[in-house]
């Protein structure tokens, strides 16, 4: 950009703030002491037990993976603290019974979780660092069969769902993080979905990183039976810390016949300042299995925050006829770094997969797409569309695509399309000759360019998305 | 310059999977490169030590390396492959030769063969191989980017002798130039060649080069590296043939240096060999141009590979490239095109595509075209689609009188021509056409 273009002023990160809270948590390190130790603070089932050692010791065996276009200094998993989680009383009956700390947390962050205040169509499970501190609507949902509870609840009230599906769609040893995970992963979300219902609301779960020096491990289980239908949202934020704290968790989704899961994501984890101190290591796994035929995962994605993202949310379409859907917006401005895309493997017949990846890169980012469309030999009739486009503001942005493409089945078809491209000057003249500011001009563009992505947001989602897309680039046009 | 051995077991061999034994088969390699005569330079024999001391420690690399993820290259490490002498008649040679191409340069396994070429005699072009190697060329040879690589190491470190041709300043040299590439094996013999090309394209020149790779016998294994440096403004169509024999192995490497203003066209097709390997990388000055076209067949168990790597190093480049595969049978193409823009590339203008078509249910095809952009003030797009014909092109074809396999015929000629239809020698041109068609019958 030339310098004709005026600097603006650098919007400051407002989740940045720190809850004092008392907080039960354990020394850093990992040992099968500790994994022994969380399991028991959990009060798990033995095979839950068996479940984490076991991950511990492949996690041991492996070595971090060093192939993403990512670049942070070595992580000493012996320096994070594998369980945090706040101080309380005998377990909650209800909100009232709930630190009122916690309740003003999220209220702060615009998750109101009290009776009165409570968003009127969605259902939230809040997340405090380790630990999940309420879920609201749960009896509501039950009427409906509809099982909505963070996973350790879930553990204890319906162990053999668990033990069923857990580990189904991302096995212990899948990779590094998901094995690391596996083995110390404290709480998140369980969902169950009965046959034949439609969840009658929006499902939500909101994470927060609040102790320094914590990871956070959290694990999502997500199951639709026969028939039925479910759209989740997830939301995180996390204080400004000038040390880089590690997030690693697993998503696991599971579709049967003529299940239709919608997963929707607004991250914006701290980014770290704007010469890459601090931030979240946010390296996730993320996969949906369309076991059954003509079910349907469609993933939905909004990348703002994070020091280095590195996940790649997927689908493997083993039922027949089956769909998978990837929309991405991933936003990167100073130092942040994004490598980030989606897998799709096409295993069962006629099945079907579209990819839309918009990346943004401004400051001094990086950002990658990075992403597989892998034919199987029996997926007969397969097809596959992506498109992903990048957009480059400022010369010191860096964005990057690479596609790859298997298909070992030849009535496949598989498109692939990319470009690259920058915001031009003729372009913001031209709004400039029609009165409109260069600042507004810029996040008109911008929400142009992401206007595919934000049309399958939930809708309060996407009002919320664009306008956090042009304060997050606020100052980077200059 | 002394090597260093290793004991290599038949065993070790067989095996040819482990870091040890790839390690090992590339000390067999190197062990057996024949020494330069009095006649070579002695600044030639520093370029091949340089080369040896760069690979001296390396192992070749196995489907674990990245860059061979998708052509697993261990096929190759279990056959005990050496130099050999061979010998090849005119005959042979006449089968393979063009007919408008009135220069042609024979090599039989890397080595100049002046008895089965044909020169005459063009003002402003140079042709010479390493005997008397003029000085002047010590500021190319070896000295292109990337040639740490193993493969291309492995070559500058084991050539017997080369190619070289260079065209002098502001001369259109209008005769095409046809380099034939035999690798012949004599018997049983497994038989590996390394030849080389070193062309210098001074500033404002023209040149049309045809750079033809075809093998003789059971067992070949050509391991070939071109450098090509093009000065100013200078011009160079590049047709690159590799019609070896269905058993023969083929890794080769063609490394380009562009200067500013400069313009490089190259159409590289792959045919034959059962695991072949084409590595084009080119580095680029301001405001140059560069297209290129690739047409990769693979047909039974043939696994096809070409690695294309386009670096801009400064602003205001143009740049095509369209990639081809038609994949038959249960063979195997490989497609990787990366293309880097760094900051100081502002207003590169680049476009890719990747185009494959499958033929047989059990055929698969590996594609990943790359870029990765730094500048922001840049022109790219990359494309790439996997498909069989279209149903409805080939009804249609039907419909106006054609019966189905003439149709597909028709309709995997178009897809091929595409790219043949550029190549501007009518001989080879039409010669390729029919020779694509008759390997997929």
């Amino acid at each position: 950009m030339t310098a004709s273009v005026k600097t603006l002023v650098n919007q400051p990160y407002k989740y940045g703030f720190v809850t004092d809270i008392e907080v039960d948590t354990i020394p850093r390190g990992l040992s099968e002491d500790v994994i022994r130790m969380i399991s028991a603070k959990k009060k798990e089932p033995e095979f839950m037990l068996e479940f984490r050692l076991k991950a511990y010791k492949q996690w041991q065996k492996m070595t971090e993976p060093d192939w993403p276009h990512v670049h942070y200094p070595a992580i000493d998993y012996q320096d994070i603290s594998y369980y945090t989680a706040p101080k309380e009383q005998e377990k909650k009956k209800s909100l009232d019974e709930v630190d009122p700390t916690l309740l003003e947390t999220f209220e702060k962050l615009g998750i109101p979780l009290s009776e009165q205040k409570r968003l009127s169509n969605v259902a939230v499970d809040a997340v405090f660092d380790s630990v999940s501190v309420a879920t609201t609507f749960r009896e509501q949902l039950a009427k409906d069969g509809v099982i909505f509870c963070s996973i350790s609840e879930a553990l204890i009230d319906y162990p053999e769902l668990v033990q069923k599906y857990l580990g189904s769609v991302v096995p212990v040893g899948d990779n590094f993080f998901s094995a690391l995970n596996s083995a110390v992963f404290s709480d998140g979300s369980f969902v169950y979905i009965p046959k034949g219902t439609k969840c009658p609301m929006e499902l939500s779960t909101y994470f927060r990183i609040n102790t320094e020096g914590a990871g956070q491990f959290e694990r999502t289980l997500i199951i639709a039976e026969e028939g039925s239908s479910v759209s989740y949202l997830e939301g995180c934020t996390a204080p400004m810390f000038d040390t880089n704290q590690l997030h690693a968790a697993v998503v696991e989704l599971v579709a049967l016949d003529d299940a239709d899961i919608k997963y929707s994501t607004v991250q914006n984890w701290y980014a770290g300042d704007e010469n890459g101190k601090g931030g979240i290591y946010n390296f996730v796994t993320k996969r949906g299995l369309c076991a059954g035929k003509n079910s349907k995962i469609s993933w939905t994605q909004v990348e703002t925050g994070s020091a280095i993202t590195w996940k790649y949310p997927s689908c493997v379409l083993v039922g027949d006829n089956s769909v998978g859907e990837f929309y991405s917006v991933a936003l990167t401005n100073n130092m942040q770094q994004a490598d980030t895309g989606t897998k799709m493997v096409h295993v069962g017949k006629n099945t079907r997969s579209t990819i839309i990846s918009k990346g943004i890169s401004a400051g001094r980012s990086q950002n990658s797409y990075r992403g597989l469309v892998k034919m199987g030999p029996k997926a007969k009739g397969a097809r596959n569309y992506s498109q992903c486009d990048s957009m480059l503001i400022g010369s010191d942005a860096e964005a990057n695509t690479f596609p790859y493409i298997q298909v070992q089945n030849h009535t496949a078809k598989v498109e692939h399309e990319a470009s690259t491209s920058k915001i031009g000057e003729d372009q913001l003249f031209y709004f400039a000759q029609r009165g409109i500011s260069m600042e507004d001009a810029v996040s008109m563009m911008i929400s142009g360019f992401c206007k595919d992505v934000f049309n399958q947001l939930p809708m309060e989602f996407a009002v919320e998305a664009d306008r956090l897309l042009s304060l997050k680039l606020e100052g980077s046009v200059g | 310059m002394t090597i260093s051995t290793i004991e290599v077991t038949p065993s070790d061999l067989k095996k040819g999977r482990g870091n040890v034994e790839r390690q090992a088969y590339l000390k067999t390699l190197i062990s057996q490169r024949a020494e330069f005569g009095a006649e070579v330079p002695a600044w030639v024999k520093e370029v091949r030590d340089r080369n040896l001391t760069l690979i001296q420690d390396q192992a070749l690399p196995s489907n674990r390396t990245e860059e061979w993820r998708f052509t697993d290259p261990s096929s190759l490490y279990k056959i005990p492959f050496q130099p050999a002498a061979a010998t090849v008649t005119a005959e042979q040679i006449q089968a393979h030769s063009w007919p408008d191409v009135a220069i042609r340069l024979v090599f039989v396994n890397g080595v100049f063969a002046p008895g089965l070429s044909h020169q005459t005699e063009v003002s402003g072009l140079q042709i010479t191989t390493l005997q008397n190697l003029d000085d002047s060329f010590q500021a190319y040879l070896g000295k292109t980017h990337g040639s740490e690589e193993v493969f291309t190491a492995l070559n500058g470190c084991n050539f017997k002798d080369a190619a070289v041709l260079k065209v002098d300043r502001n001369q259109v040299i209008e005769t095409p130039i046809h380099l034939l590439f035999v690798s012949a094996a004599q018997g049983e013999t497994p038989t590996v060649a390394y030849p080389r090309v070193l062309v210098v394209a001074e500033t404002g020149s023209t040149v049309t080069l045809v750079e033809d790779f075809v093998s003789i016998g059971a067992q070949t294994f050509t391991n070939a590296v071109a450098e090509i440096f093009l000065a100013a403004n200078a011009q160079v169509n590049h047709i690159r043939l590799q019609r070896e024999e269905a058993t023969a192995f083929h890794i080769g490497k063609t490394a380009v240096s562009q200067k500013r203003d400069s313009r490089y066209r190259s159409i590289a097709l792959s045919l034959g060999g059962q695991l072949s390997r084409h590595n084009p990388e080119i580095v680029t000055e301001e405001q140059t141009e560069t297209i290129l076209d690739g047409l990769t067949l693979a047909t039974d168990s043939q696994v096809a590979d070409t690695h294309s790597a386009l670096t801009f190093s400064q602003a205001h480049c143009q740049a095509q490239q369209l990639h081809k595969c038609i994949v038959d049978d249960h063979a195997r193409a490989v497609f990787n095109g990366r293309i880097f823009v760094p900051k100081a590339a502002q207003q590169t203008n680049a476009a890719q595509l990747s185009r494959n078509l499958l033929l047989s249910p059990k055929a698969r095809v590996d594609t990943k075209p790359q870029l990765e952009i730094v500048a922001d003030d840049v022109k790219c797009a990359h494309g790439a689609t996997v498909s069989q014909l279209e149903d409805d092109e080939v009804f249609y074809l039907q419909s106006r009188g054609l019966d189905h396999d003439n149709a597909c015929d028709l309709l995997v000629k178009a897809f091929a021509a595409e790219i043949l239809e550029k190549i501007s020698i009518p001989s080879i041109r039409k010669g390729l056409l029919e020779d694509v068609l008759s390997r997929l019958r």
